[in-house]
C-alpha cells in the first residue's frame, strides 16, 4: 500500500515534469562573447525582440543578456560563473572557444543549470549544441558554381580569419567539393577576416597576378561585395562571386543582375539563431526531451528569391529570420 | 660616391628598398605584366596606412610610453558619425568631413586630459578611451552600414593621371606634416621633448601645449582616414580599424621612426606603408598559406628593422 503511494506519487511527479512544467518563474541569461560587427549586433537585436515578448507574456521570468568586452575566453568564463550565482536557470552561450569554457559549463550543469550553446559552440558533453554545417557551406558554394559553370575553370578563394575554426570548417567544405569537382582549380587564395574593406585590400593585392580568366569566386560571408569592388577597380570582368547574405552584397548582386543579368548564390545563417537558441532553452526547462546536438538551418538567397529577401534585409544589415517556438519545435523534431 | 653613402645613412631607405624588392619579386611571378595594377593597388592601400601612421609617428616620437592606442576606435567612430549624417547625400559631404574631424578633435582632447589631469599612462589611458569610443559608435548605428555619398565614393576610388585620387591626398598631408615636423617651431618642439623632457621643459618648450597638440592631431588624422576608407570600401563596419592598431606602429618603427622617440622619419612611413601591403601581397601571390604568412612577414619586418638600426648606430 504505501509502495503503491509512493510508486503513484512519483508517476505524478515524472508527468508533471515531463509535460507540464510551466517555465514562467524561469529565468534565461544570454552569454555573449563579442558584439563588434554588424552580425553580432543583429544577433542581439533579434534576441531582444524576440525574449522582449516572450518575458511580458510570462513565457519566461527573465531573458537578460551579457556581453563581454575583450572576446577573452577567460573573461566569458568568469561572466557564465556570475550567471551561476545570480541563479538563472539556463544560459544560452554563444561561446568565445569551443573548449575554454568547458570548465565554467561544467559547473553551470552541475548547479543544475540547462546550458544550450549556439554558434560558437562548446564541447562540453553536458551542454545542448545548436551547430552551423560550415562545411555544408563550403560545399555548396562549390556544387552552385559546378551547377552554373560545367566547363568549369579557375577560381579564387578568400578565407576568413586565419586560426578560428569557422574559417578551416568552410575552407574544408570547399576543398572536399573542390576534389569531386576537378574541373575547377583554386589559382589563389587570401584572407579577408570577413570584412568587406580587409577582402577589398587583400583581393586588389594579389589580382594583377592573377589570370584574367577567373571564373569564380568562394567567399565565407561578408567579403563578397569587398571582392567585387577589387575586381571593378582593376578593371575586369565580374567573375560568379558567392555572397554572404549582407544588404550591401545582396544590393550590389541586384544591381548587377538588372543591368548585365548577373547571377550568383548567396548563403549564411541568419542572426535570428539567438532567438532559435531561446526557444530551445525555454523548451528544455519546459521538460522536452532534446537531443543534445541541433543544426542551424542555412538562408539561403538564389537568383529567384533576391528581390524578396532583399527586401526582408534592414539596410546596411543581414539576412535575418527570427525564429518562434514553432520553429524551434520543428528544428527538435528533425533532430529526434 | 659621397650622395650615395649620403642616401643610405637616411634611416628611411631600408623601408624603401624594402618595398620595391618585394614588389620587383610580386610582379616577377607575372613576368611583369602585374607592374601598374600592382602599383596602383599598393598606392591606394598605402593611403590609408601612412595617414594614421604620421599621427602614430607625431605621438611616437613625444618619447618612451606615448603611444596612442585609441586610433581603431576613433577611425571606426569617426567614420560611423559622418556616413550617417551624410545619408549618402552629396550635399552633406562638408558637414559630414567637419562631423569626422570633430570627432578627432574631441577624442584627442579627451585622451590628453585622462593622461595629464589623472595621470593615466598614455598607453592605458588611450586604451580605455578606446573602449568608450568604440561603444559609442556601436551604440549610435549598431554597426549598420550607411552607403557614402556618390561623389565621396568616386572621389575614393578614382584616379588621375593613373595615380590613385586618395594617394593624391595622403601625399598632400604628408607634405603639410614634413613641413611642419621639418620646419616649424611645432616640429622641433616635438623632437626636443622626445630627446629629454625635463631639458625641453628646462629650455622653455611649452611641454603640456605640444603633447596635447600632438594628441590632438593624431586623433584628427585617424578620424580623416576612417572617413575616407568608408568612403572607399562602401560604408562604415565596426570593425573597420581593426588592422590599423598594428598597422600605424609598425609603420613608424619600419619607417625609421625612432622607438624610443625623438626622431621622427616622414618619408620611411610611405616605404613602409607600401611594403606592409605588398609583402602580403607577395606571399599571396606565391600562394604561401596563412601560417607562413604571418610566419615570414614577421621574420621580414624584424629583418629591415635590423638593417635600418645598424645603419644608424654607423
Amino acid at each position: 500500500m504505501k509502495k503503491a503511494i509512493v510508486l503513484g506519487a512519483l508517476a505524478l511527479a515524472l508527468t508533471s515534469t515531463t509535460a507540464y512544467a510551466d517555465t514562467s518563474d524561469k529565468r534565461i541569461a544570454l552569454s555573449n562573447n563579442y558584439a563588434g560587427n554588424s552580425w553580432r549586433q543583429a544577433m542581439l537585436t533579434s534576441w531582444e525582440t524576440v525574449t522582449g515578448p516572450a518575458v511580458e507574456q510570462g513565457i519566461v521570468a527573465a531573458a537578460d543578456a551579457f556581453t563581454t568586452a575583450e572576446n577573452q575566453a577567460t573573461e566569458q568564463a568568469a561572466q557564465i560563473q556570475n550567471m551561476i550565482l545570480q541563479g538563472y536557470d539556463a544560459i544560452v552561450v554563444n561561446a568565445a572557444s569551443p573548449t575554454a569554457l568547458n570548465g565554467a559549463i561544467k559547473e553551470a550543469c552541475d548547479a543544475g543549470i540547462t546550458v544550450v550553446s549556439f554558434d560558437g559552440i562548446v564541447t562540453e558533453p553536458c551542454a545542448w549544441r545548436i551547430a552551423v554545417d560550415f562545411q555544408g557551406m563550403g560545399r555548396k558554394e562549390v556544387e552552385f558554381l559546378a551547377e552554373k559553370l560545367p566547363e568549369g575553370g579557375r577560381l579564387l578563394e578568400i578565407r576568413g580569419l586565419a586560426g578560428v575554426s569557422v574559417d578551416d570548417e568552410i575552407h574544408a567544405g570547399i576543398e572536399a567539393a573542390m576534389a569531386e569537382n576537378s574541373q575547377f582549380e583554386i589559382v589563389g587564395s587570401v584572407n579577408g577576416d570577413w570584412a568587406q574593406d580587409v577582402a577589398q585590400r587583400a583581393v586588389a593585392g594579389i589580382l594583377p597576378s592573377l589570370p584574367e580568366d577567373i571564373v569564380g569566386v568562394v567567399t565565407q560571408g561578408g567579403d563578397g561585395y569587398g571582392a567585387a569592388q577589387a575586381f571593378l577597380a582593376a578593371g575586369r570582368p565580374l567573375p560568379i562571386i558567392i555572397m554572404g547574405n549582407r544588404e550591401d552584397e545582396l544590393t550590389f548582386w541586384k544591381q548587377q543582375k538588372d543591368e548585365s543579368g548577373y547571377e550568383t548564390y548567396s548563403v549564411s545563417i541568419a542572426p535570428g539563431v539567438s532567438t532559435l537558441a531561446f526557444w530551445v532553452a525555454q523548451q528544455i526547462l519546459d521538460g522536452v526531451e532534446v537531443p543534445k546536438d541541433l543544426v542551424v538551418p542555412l538562408v539561403e538567397v538564389t537568383q529567384d528569391n533576391l528581390e524578396e529577401m532583399l527586401e526582408q534585409t534592414a539596410a546596411g544589415s543581414v539576412t535575418n529570420v527570427e525564429y518562434s517556438l514553432e520553429d524551434a519545435q520543428a528544428v527538435i523534431a528533425d533532430a529526434s | 660616391m659621397n650622395a650615395l653613402r649620403m642616401v643610405f645613412s637616411k634611416p628611411w631607405i631600408w623601408a624603401f628598398i624594402a618595398a620595391g624588392g618585394v614588389f620587383f619579386v610580386t610582379v616577377m611571378f607575372t613576368g611583369g605584366a602585374s607592374t601598374i595594377g600592382l602599383g596602383q593597388a599598393a598606392l591606394t592601400f598605402a593611403s590609408f596606412s601612412v595617414i594614421v601612421g604620421l599621427g602614430q609617428m607625431f605621438v611616437i616620437t613625444l618619447g618612451p610610453g606615448n603611444v596612442d592606442l585609441s586610433i581603431p576606435a576613433t577611425m571606426t567612430l569617426a567614420a560611423t558619425l559622418a556616413l550617417k549624417v551624410m545619408e549618402s547625400q552629396n550635399g552633406m559631404i562638408f558637414v559630414g568631413l567637419l562631423v569626422a574631424l570633430g570627432v578627432g578633435l574631441g577624442v584627442g582632447i579627451a585622451n590628453y586630459a585622462l593622461i595629464k589631469a589623472l595621470r593615466i599612462p598614455p598607453i592605458i589611458a588611450t586604451l580605455s578611451s578606446s573602449f568608450i569610443i568604440q561603444s559609442t559608435a556601436i551604440w549610435s548605428n549598431r554597426g549598420l552600414r550607411i552607403r557614402p555619398p556618390q561623389w565621396m565614393a568616386d572621389l575614393t576610388t578614382q584616379s588621375l593621371f593613373g595615380v590613385p585620387n586618395v594617394a593624391l591626398i595622403a601625399l598632400g598631408i604628408t607634405l603639410v606634416i614634413f613641413v611642419l615636423l621639418e620646419k616649424s617651431l611645432y616640429g622641433r618642439w616635438v623632437s626636443a621633448i622626445g630627446q629629454n623632457m625635463r631639458a625641453a621643459r628646462m629650455a622653455g618648450v611649452p611641454v603640456d601645449g605640444v603633447r596635447f597638440a600632438t594628441y590632438v592631431l593624431c586623433a584628427v588624422l585617424a578620424s580623416l582616414a576612417g572617413f575616407l576608407l568608408a568612403s572607399f570600401s562602401g560604408g562604415a563596419a565596426l570593425n573597420m580599424g581593426t588592422e590599423y592598431l598594428l598597422t600605424s606602429i609598425a609603420v613608424v618603427v619600419i619607417g625609421g621612426t625612432a622607438v624610443a622617440g625623438g626622431f621622427a622619419n616622414v618619408p620611411g612611413i610611405w616605404g613602409a606603408s607600401l611594403f606592409l601591403f605588398l609583402v602580403v601581397s607577395m606571399l599571396n601571390t606565391y600562394g604561401a598559406s596563412a601560417g607562413v604568412r604571418m610566419l615570414l612577414t614577421g621574420v621580414i619586418i624584424i629583418g629591415v628593422i635590423i638593417a635600418a638600426s645598424r645603419r644608424r648606430v654607423a
